[in-house]
């Protein structure tokens, strides 16, 4: 027995409509100011996972419709590259998704009251947390669940325990490193870019990376 | 009611979709639950509820489904209420909303409230909320009509017993108000086993092309849609001609007449002015039992259109998707949430570009095969029957921890 087992959570989310919506960016920015914390959460880490299918051009709702429906590249751009690893609050995400747009709209102010070709409704989340029967104790029990846990429960883990937990990491990785000791297979998983693969291509990368590790430990010096 | 089985989806959305369905309801399997609608045959609710009921039944949480019971002066009036809920400015008179309340009070008077959770579909049952102290159940109001620009007057009305509830139901952002309850965001769904939208033989879709006379000759453009102004068939016949100037093509208008809509006969007329006697313009009324030739004819086509101008939530779009076809759609109503820009399909504004993208995915076969494909996921993952069983497990869970944003069970 090498440590603490891992539980496996999965998570599914009830989207709450708040009754708010903005037709411009001027609009964005006053409910980006007011809005609850679950609110930024969800349009930029949950309902990414409901397309978890595809990868799109922007994984965040704002910088989506902001391409979409305000066809303002530009600006959609500089909100696309903010990396969610950077951030560990919801407070540091929101105050810099805020000051790009009110940079941006400072440098070009005849936009900021242009009107959406839709308006941006926001919404935010209410999540239920639910254990699944999967319990790793090893290396070899945590690559077999992997291989067919849902996929919430692999966004949950991996995505959402970035703020959730306030670290630099993940759910796996901290395991791993904490209860296997597998440094390296840690830091790979930390790696992945979660921007430019669905889960199901995520879920792979991990297996294989499950299986490097199992394969190096079979020949050491390989 | 449906003898469908949970176990049969497996096929279809994994077995992982349906243990987690299974997770959510192990601490719900005491909960007694009651629907409320209007009508048990016939129309969308009816037919989620044939649906819904059992499986949730089959999940061990005991479901009753109750229709409320009126004569045909309460219906006129809950017509008058759901046409104004709609947009439509009404004469509501005081005699009409007294048989409202007094049909409404006589259906809860035989009425079994000892439930842990009612839920009142649309505006026809909304006055059984005024039994709310009778019973400890949560109550909430599921509104299946877009109510963003109702009549003001018959909302004030409304709006009385609807912030007695303790949640709200919406099937888009769209289509809600600033409530004083908490809202929750519940897509329509449609049921993959279902006649309208299970697999066909290729043998079948061929009869029904032929019995409609439509050879597969060019590519074949569908809209599926009653005959109504609202939902443009004579703009679609426009597209069409500006298409046809760059490729051949087929358009076929299908659909049945709206029964209540005394305008069905002139539009009908009006399209096959429009159609000019063209034989590539295939205009085919169905009657209302025509889900498998619907089926057939969307399997059949190359592209779908649903080129509406007003909608409700529009589910053809998504039945459309689940049979991997490309679908350009107007953005209004419910359809921006099941189109995701040049990803499963093309929204558009406008006549000329409702021609541009049928041009664009036409000399681009591979990129409309994509968006079928990702357009058929999308489906699975949001807009499937075991999607809205997942939605109201966590809304029974939300309600019994209110004011928690993070449950864990």
């Amino acid at each position: 027995m090498e440590g603490n087992p891992f539980y496996f959570f999965t998570s599914s989310n009830l989207v709450e409509l708040t009754g708010e919506k903005a037709d411009n960016l001027e609009e964005l920015v006053v409910l980006l100011k007011r809005c609850t914390g679950s609110a930024i959460f969800y349009h930029v880490f949950q309902s990414y996972r409901d397309r978890h299918f595809v990868i799109e051009k922007y994984h965040s709702d704002f910088a989506q419709w902001i391409s979409t429906s305000l066809d303002e590249e530009p600006l959609a751009e500089r909100l696309g590259v903010l990396d969610v690893r950077d951030f560990t609050s919801i407070r540091s995400l929101r105050e810099s998704t805020i000051k790009i747009i009110e940079e941006y709209v400072q440098k070009f102010p005849q936009i900021k009251d242009r009107q959406g070709k839709t308006p941006f409704f926001f919404c935010q989340s209410v999540s239920v947390v639910i254990p699944t029967r999967h319990i790793a104790w090893r290396l070899e029990d945590f690559y077999q669940i992997i291989g067919k846990i849902g996929i919430s429960s692999i966004h949950y883990h991996l995505i959402e325990a970035r703020l959730r937990l306030g670290i630099h990491t993940n759910d796996f990785s901290y395991w791993l490193r904490d209860s296997l000791k597998k440094e390296r297979l840690a830091q790979r998983i930390e790696g992945i870019d979660i921007y430019l693969h669905t889960l199901e291509e995520i879920r792979r990368m991990i297996l294989q990376y499950i299986q490097d590790e199992m394969a190096s430990r079979c020949h050491p010096l390989s | 009611m449906s003898s469908i089985k949970l176990i049969d989806y497996e096929p279809i959305v994994g077995s992982q979709t349906l243990e987690e369905l299974y997770l959510l309801a192990e601490g719900l399997r005491e909960k007694r639950i009651k629907m409320v609608n209007s009508t048990a045959i016939g129309g969308g609710v009816a037919e989620i509820l044939s649906r819904l009921v059992p499986l949730l039944n089959e999940l061990g949480i005991p479901t009753q489904w109750e229709v409320i019971k009126g004569g045909e002066d309460f219906f006129v009036a809950t017509k008058k209420i759901h046409n104004a809920l709609h947009g439509e400015q009404i004469h509501f008179p005081s005699r009409m909303k007294e048989i409202f309340l007094e049909v409404s009070r006589e259906n809860l008077r035989n009425t079994d409230l000892d439930q842990d959770m009612i839920v009142i579909h649309d505006p026809q049952p909304i006055v059984y909320i005024e039994a709310k102290d009778r019973t400890s159940a949560k109550w909430v109001w599921r509104c299946h009509i877009d109510i963003s620009n109702p009549d003001e007057g018959v909302w004030d009305f409304l709006k009385g017993y609807v912030d007695q509830f303790n949640a709200a139901l919406f099937s888009s952002p769209r289509f809600s108000k600033r409530l004083s309850i908490p809202q929750f965001l519940f897509f329509p769904s449609i049921d993959p086993l279902s006649d309208k939208n299970g697999e066909l033989e290729p043998e079948f879709i061929d009869q029904v092309l032929e019995k409609f006379h439509i050879p597969r000759d060019k590519p074949i453009i569908t809209q599926i849609s009653r005959f109504d102004r609202l939902k443009d068939p004579v703009g679609v016949i426009k597209a069409y001609r500006m298409v046809k100037r760059y490729t051949d093509c087929r358009l076929v208008l299908a659909g049945g007449e709206a029964s209540d809509d005394p305008e069905g006969e002139v539009v009908i007329n009006e399209v096959r002015t429009e159609a000019k006697g063209d034989p590539d313009i295939h205009i085919i009324l169905l009657p209302p039992t025509s889900s498998l030739e619907i089926n057939a004819l969307q399997r059949g086509s190359t592209i779908i259109l649903q080129k509406s101008i007003r909608e409700g939530f529009g589910l053809t779009v998504s039945e459309a998707l689940w049979k991997k076809k490309p679908v350009i759609g107007s953005a209004v109503g419910g359809i921006p949430a099941q189109i995701i820009p040049n990803l499963t399909g093309a929204l558009v504004y406008s006549i000329e570009g409702t021609a541009y993208q049928i041009r664009y995915l036409l000399t681009h076969p591979n990129i409309a095969k994509k968006m079928g494909e990702y357009g058929h996921e999308y489906i699975k993952k949001e807009f499937l029957i075991t999607r809205k069983i997942r939605r109201y497990l966590l809304l029974f869970h939300v309600l019994s921890h209110p004011g928690e944003r993070v449950i864990h069970l």
